[in-house]
This record gives C-alpha cells, structure tokens and sequence, in this order.
C-alpha cells in the first residue's frame, strides 16, 4: 500500500475577483489506506481544495492525480472511485432518506438489486432504517448528516473526501460519524478529512497537514507536528498576581533559560532543556512568594501549534 | 455499456423531478389550475367579443319631442334589430335634453336618441324645396342626436350610429315618395300611405354586403371564436409559466448543493440537463392537453363556444413540442443564471409576462399599431400563438407552421447552449 492514493503538486486557485489565491501552490501526497486530516480555520482554502479533488473546479495550475488518474483527463473515471461528502448538507428535502440514497446511488453508478441492496446497507450504517420513508425535509439535523454522510459512500469508493462533515451536530452523532469512519477506513478505504475542530482531527487521523490561507504551514504525523511545535522547548507559568520586576530578573540568570518573556501574570521561558532548568525557576519564585496557578510545558495540542504557526487562533 | 448507463441515470433524474414536483403544491397550482382557469376565464369573458351580435343586448331611449312618424320609425327600425332594446317609457315633453344626458353620462343608459320639435316639418320643407331647386333655407333647423356613455366600445357606437342614420335615409325616402306622389296629383290615402310604408320597410338595398372570413390557408371551417383564440393562449402562457418552478427547484437544488454534489458524481452535465428537460416536457404536453379538453368539454358547459381542434393533428403536435422546448429550454437558462429562488421567480415571472404581453397573449396582436407588431417578433410566444392560430383559426397545416417550429426549435437550441456554457462551472 505505498501507491498514492492522492497526489498533488503545485495547486493553485484563484476566484475571479478576489485578490489573493484560494489555494496558492499545494503540494500533497497522500498514501493509500491513510486517514488523513486537513486542518485549517475558515477560509484557509479546505473546500477549494476539495472542490478540485473531486473534479468541481478546475485549477488555474498545477497537476492532480486521483487514484492514480489524472482527474483533468479522465473525470469519470476518477468520479467513480471517490466520494464526496460536502460541507453543505446536500440533499433533496421532498424526497424521502430512501429515495435520496436510491437517487444518489444511481448516479453514482449503481442499478437494480446491487443499488437496493447498497440503499438498505446505507440505512443501516446510518441508523436510518426507521426513517427510510421520510421526507428529508423533517429529518433533524443530525439524521440529514448522517444521510449526506453515507451516500458519500454507497458505491465503495476507493478514496472518501469529507468536508467538515460534523458541523452542527450533537456528540452522539459525531461519535456514530468517526466510528463508521474508522471502520471503513479499517477496510482499505482512504480517508481525506478536513476540519477545523483539532480535537477532531487530533482523535481520527494519523497524519495531518494544516493549511493556512492557501498553503499547507505543516505537515506530517500527528507526534511530528506536536514534537515540531514542543521543540521551541517553551513554558508557561500562570501566576497568581504580576511578577516583580527583580524575580523577572533573577529568572533570565538562572542556568538553561535562554529567554524569558512576560506579559502580565503570564510568564513565557525558553529552554534548551526545560526538565533541568524549570525546579530552580519554581524554587526562586517560591522563595520570592509568586504562588503558582498553573504551569505547561510542550505543545500540547494542535491550537497551539497552529498558534506558534501562525500566531492567530485557529477559531478567530 | 457506457451509455446504458447514462440511460438508466437518465430515467432516474425523470422519476426523481417527476416526484418533486408532484409533491409541490404550488408548482401543481401554478402549472395546472392557473392556465386552465385563464382558458376557461378567457373564453367566456371574450365570447361576444369574437361574436358578430353575440347576445349583446343594449338598451337605448328614444326621446320623441316631435311626436311624428319620424319618431315612430326610429322606434320601428331599432325594434327590428336583436342588439337593440328601445325604451319610449320617457314621455316626448317630459324629459329635457339635459337630465337625459346626464343620464347617459353616468351609464343609466347606454344610448339616448333626442328628436327635437319640428324635425318631421323642416324634414318635408327641405324636402320640397329641393324638389323644386331650391338650395339652402334649411340652417338652424333642430338636430337629431345620438347619445352615448362614455364607457361604450367604439364599436358599439358604431353599430348605433350606423343603423340611426340607416332609419333616417329611410325615412327621408319615405317623405321623398309622399312628395313625388303629391307632385304627380296622387292623393295620399291612409291605405296608400301604409303600402308605402310596407314597400319601403320591406325593401332591400339592391346590394348589401357584411365582412366575411378570407381564410387564405385552407377550408374554412373554424370560426375565430373566443375559445379558438384562449385555449392557444393561454395554453401557452401556462406552457412558459413552468420557467418558474423549473429555475426555483433548479436555484433551490444548487443553493442547498445537491447539484454541486451531482457534479462530484460519474454523471454527464447532459444527463442532470435532461433529467429535467424530459420531466418538464412531460408535463407541459400533460397541461396543453388539459387545456384543449377543456376548451372542447368544459368551455361550452359553461355556455362557451366549443373548441374546435382542425385537420392538422400532426401540426398541432409539431407546435404542441416545438414550443415545449422552447420552454424548458428557456427556463434551464434563466435558471442557469439566476443565483436565488426569489430571483428566479421575479426574473422568470418577470420575462415570461413580458413575452406574453408582446407576444398578443393579453392583447391580440392585430390590435396593437404597426409598431407593436413589429416589436412581438421578439417574443417566442409570438411565434408560438401565429403557428396556433394558423392551425386552429386559419386551418393551416404543417406547412403554415414550419417557420414557426423552426424559430422554436433555435430558440430552445440557443437557450440550452446558454445554460449548458454557465452550468459547466457550476458553484453556489
Ligand atoms: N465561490 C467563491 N467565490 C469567490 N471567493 C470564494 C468562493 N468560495 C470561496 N471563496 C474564498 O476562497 C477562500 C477559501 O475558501 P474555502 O471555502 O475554500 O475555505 P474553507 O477552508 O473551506 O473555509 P470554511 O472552514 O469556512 O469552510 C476564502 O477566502 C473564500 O472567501
Ligand atoms: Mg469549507
């Protein structure tokens, strides 16, 4: 399973009217059988780049290989080996879940006892049976996502492309999404997942690439990229009012600080080696009576790698 | 192999925009009720209308100040007519000229005839002052008047004038005779008196003509009844109507992002294109159907002409697709660009009025000026109702309608092009 499932180089995407690209020279490769993630907040270019993946737009530059294919050259067949699960709900609110599954699968390519027999599997991975004759229209919205979510993939595809594919939905629901997610990815199936909740990301995908404005900032497993944000060796201590401006000083001349920054209660050190050089910074501020309310060493989530990254939020 | 399955795809987009619409309410509303009310509406309201005397009835009053034959032969010549119904209830000296004008004014009555004091005296003076060469002396002798409301058809007025004066010609013959006859010493007994009358009211004009049908493109058969003329359209103002559901289901679908989706999917733009296209055709020959049903069984129930379909059933049927597609075609383009479904209804509502009112839907189009008519070129209804007209009131066949099947077809051929150009990129 070294073939690449995904393979991308120099993608670029300009809306007419707008200044700066959309998406402004990606390069991505994607193994078969990954589940991978793409992190980045609003705007950063996710659904463009998806749009592009699945044959929607076409790029202003760039190549893109699908399955092995290159989508500019053969669409349909491309098309035929992924599935697409939109941002948008996507559905035909007067048609009944069955009939918006047998409507979808249809077009994707599936007839008679095959389609009905894969329409029912769907109901049944969606925990929809009960509501196969229902018009959409009525549906909650959890259940409609989880509709748009399995006619992504009624026909098998050999790669699924998920767009934010839990916004606006309850936990419980988000919790039966990552479990069939896992299972078909367990399968074989390749998973591309874009998001911008990281904790999402963080639980689901073995690899990641955070996109920003455009461009993947990062990329790699998801240790590599918390190792690659912790290696700044930085550390935060909270303090229960404003550090006095001689213990400041002390600190910056204690052995293994290279730096010391504070803005307010916080106080921000760098270290070559944080584990020797942190018990004599607790011990000065002990002796010069600065109570401690908290303390954090290593990137320890996405936030804050996308934080040092950038130095804006992810859900500014 | 390939295209058995874009034929499967295809009859699952028909079955799909077949169930859609008929679980829509108010696209069933607007496609079906509407035009088929529009027919019924329309066909009886503008029945006398296409009517040479229909059954008009319109009552006038004969203000009788002279007391003389005059009087009474009015009376006589308006009686003999169906569309008249004389009134005489008003006594001679009773009413003035002003409170019966007034009258007609307001629309009390519809017309009022005033015969002053004297008109039977000057009338036989005059008479024998020009029988003897005498010119002039008759000026500043009192006028009869027609009155009229306001709110009279022109034609109306028309036909009062016309047979007011006609009973004045044959009166003044009549007091022609009396003179001749006094002139040549015949004593005029009151038996010769009433042969004259008899002879004179009896006598047809040596020739009398009324306007008859040149029906230049074949056997004339069809009258241009009311019903000839709103089942063709008003079925076609209901056959482009359909651009309004059609562009909101279309900017619906695209706004809640099942096109973009149907996009991602191995399925042909053509495919999705037809899907609709053949499910809306379906549905505008269902509603043209309707219409001629109704204007042959319901139309005359209501105490409407009866619709009469002609000869050329092939031709009908050759207009019945060619407008259809015109149609559908039309409202995939406006759906193509249109970015809402309130846009889509404004813009559709909008153009498809404006193509009926130029294209001689609300008013015919040989009553707007030359320059009207030159303008309704434009208008793909206009191609639509002359081809109808020339089956159903002309008795044309195929070949009276090819120019207008033709420009149809390019019409609805240019439209898809324009819609398939826009749909290529298809975002939100
Ligand atoms: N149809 C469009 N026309 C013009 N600009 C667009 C269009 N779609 C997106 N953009 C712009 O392109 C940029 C990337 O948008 P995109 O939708 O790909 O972001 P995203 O990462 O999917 O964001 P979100 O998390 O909000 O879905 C944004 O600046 C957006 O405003
Ligand atoms: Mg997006």
């Amino acid at each position: 399973m070294n073939e690449a499932a995904v393979d991308i180089t120099g993608l670029v995407k300009s809306y007419p009217g707008s200044e700066s690209p959309a998406v402004a020279g990606i390069d991505l490769r994607v193994k078969a059988g990954a589940f991978f993630g793409l992190l980045g907040p609003n705007g950063a270019g996710k659904t463009t780049l998806i749009s592009m993946m699945c044959g929607l737009l076409r790029p202003d530059a760039g190549s893109l290989r699908m399955a092995g294919m290159d989508i500019a050259a053969r669409p349909n067949e491309v098309k035929q080996r992924i599935g697409v699960v939109p941002q948008d709900i996507a559905l035909y609110p007067t048609l009944t879940a069955r009939e918006n599954l047998a409507y979808f699968g249809g077009m994707l390519g599936l007839s008679g006892a095959r389609l009905r027999e894969r329409v029912n599997w769907a109901l049944e991975t969606a925990r929809l049976a009960q509501y196969a004759g229902v018009r959409v229209e009525v549906l909650s919205g959890g259940l409609k996502r989880r509709l748009s979510l399995v006619i992504g993939f009624i026909h098998e595809p050999e790669i699924l492309l998920l767009d934010e594919p839990t916004v606006g939905i309850d936990p419980h629901s988000r919790l039966f999404i990552y479990e069939s997610l896992r299972a078909m990815n367990a399968a074989g199936m390749t998973i591309i997942y874009t998001s911008h909740y990281m904790e999402e990301v963080e639980g689901l995908c073995r690899e990641i690439a955070i996109i920003d404005q455009g461009r993947i900032i990062a990329r790699g497993s998801l240790d590599d990229i918390l190792a690659g944000g912790a290696g700044t060796g930085a550390v935060e201590i909270r303090s229960g009012e404003a550090l006095p401006d001689g213990t400041l000083e002390r600190i910056t001349r204690l052995p293994g600080v290279r730096d010391v920054e504070r803005s307010g209660k916080l106080l921000r050190l760098a270290s070559d080696s944080p584990m020797d050089a942190l018990p004599g910074v607790l011990a000065l501020l002990r002796r010069d009576g600065v109570k401690v309310l908290s303390l954090s060493h290593g990137a320890a989530n996405l936030e804050e790698v996308f934080l040092t990254l950038t130095g804006r939020g992810l859900r500014e | 192999m390939a295209n058995w399955t874009n034929l499967h795809k295809l009859a699952a987009s028909v079955s799909k925009e077949a169930r859609q619409i008929t679980r829509d309410r108010e696209a069933l509303l607007l496609l079906f009720a509407m035009p088929l009310l529009f027919v019924l509406i329309m066909s009886l309201a503008m029945r006398d209308a296409f009517r040479e005397k229909g059954g008009v009835v319109l009552p006038i009053i004969v203000v009788d100040n002279d007391r003389s034959t005059v009087g009474s032969s009015i009376v006589d010549a308006f009686s003999a007519l169906p569309a008249f119904k004389v009134d005489t209830a008003i006594e001679g000296g009773a009413t003035d000229e002003r409170s019966v004008r007034a009258d007609v004014a307001s629309g009390k009555h519809k017309f009022a005839v005033i015969i002053p004091e004297g008109t039977d005296k000057n009338a036989r003076r005059r008479i024998q002052r020009q029988l003897r060469f005498v010119k002039g002396g008759t000026d500043g002798a009192p006028e009869i008047r027609l009155l009229a409301d306001p709110a009279m058809r022109f034609d109306y007025r028309n036909l009062a004038s016309t047979n007011l004066n006609r009973a004045l010609q044959a009166i003044e013959n009549r007091l022609l005779w009396e003179e001749f006859a006094a002139l040549a010493g015949m004593k005029m007994t009151p038996e010769r008196r009433q042969a004259a009358k008899e002879i004179l009211t009896g006598n047809r004009p040596f020739a009398e003509v009324s306007a008859e049908d040149a029906a230049a493109l074949g056997r004339k058969e069809a009258m241009p009844t009311a019903v000839q003329q709103s089942v063709p359209s008003w079925s076609l103002f209901g056959v482009f109507f359909l651009v309004i559901p059609l562009s909101v289901a279309f900017t619906k679908e695209r706004q809640a992002g099942c096109l973009q989706r149907l996009r991602s999917m191995p399925t042909p733009l053509w495919v999705v294109m037809a899907g609709k296209a053949v499910s809306y055709f379906i549905i505008n020959q269902i509603q043209f159907a309707l219409m001629i049903l109704m204007g042959i069984y319901a139309v005359p129930l209501l105490g409407g002409d009866r619709f009469a379909f002609g000869h050329a059933p092939l031709a009908v049927a050759m207009m019945s697709v060619a407008v259809s597609l015109a149609a559908v075609n039309y409202g995939l383009a406006a759906a193509a660009y249109c970015k809402t479904a309130e846009q889509a209804t404004t813009f559709g509502g909008a153009s498809v009025l404006i193509f009926g009112a130029l294209g001689g839907i609300m008013v015919p189009k040989f009553l707007m000026p030359p320059v009207m008519q030159r303008l309704s070129a434009v208008s793909p209804m206009s191609w639509g109702l002359d081809g109808y007209l020339n089956i159903f009131v002309r008795n044309g066949t195929v070949r009276d309608i090819l120019p207008q099947f033709a420009g149809l077809v390019c019409f609805a051929v240019i439209s898809a092009a324009i819609a398939a150009l826009k749909l290529r990129n298809i975002q939100k």
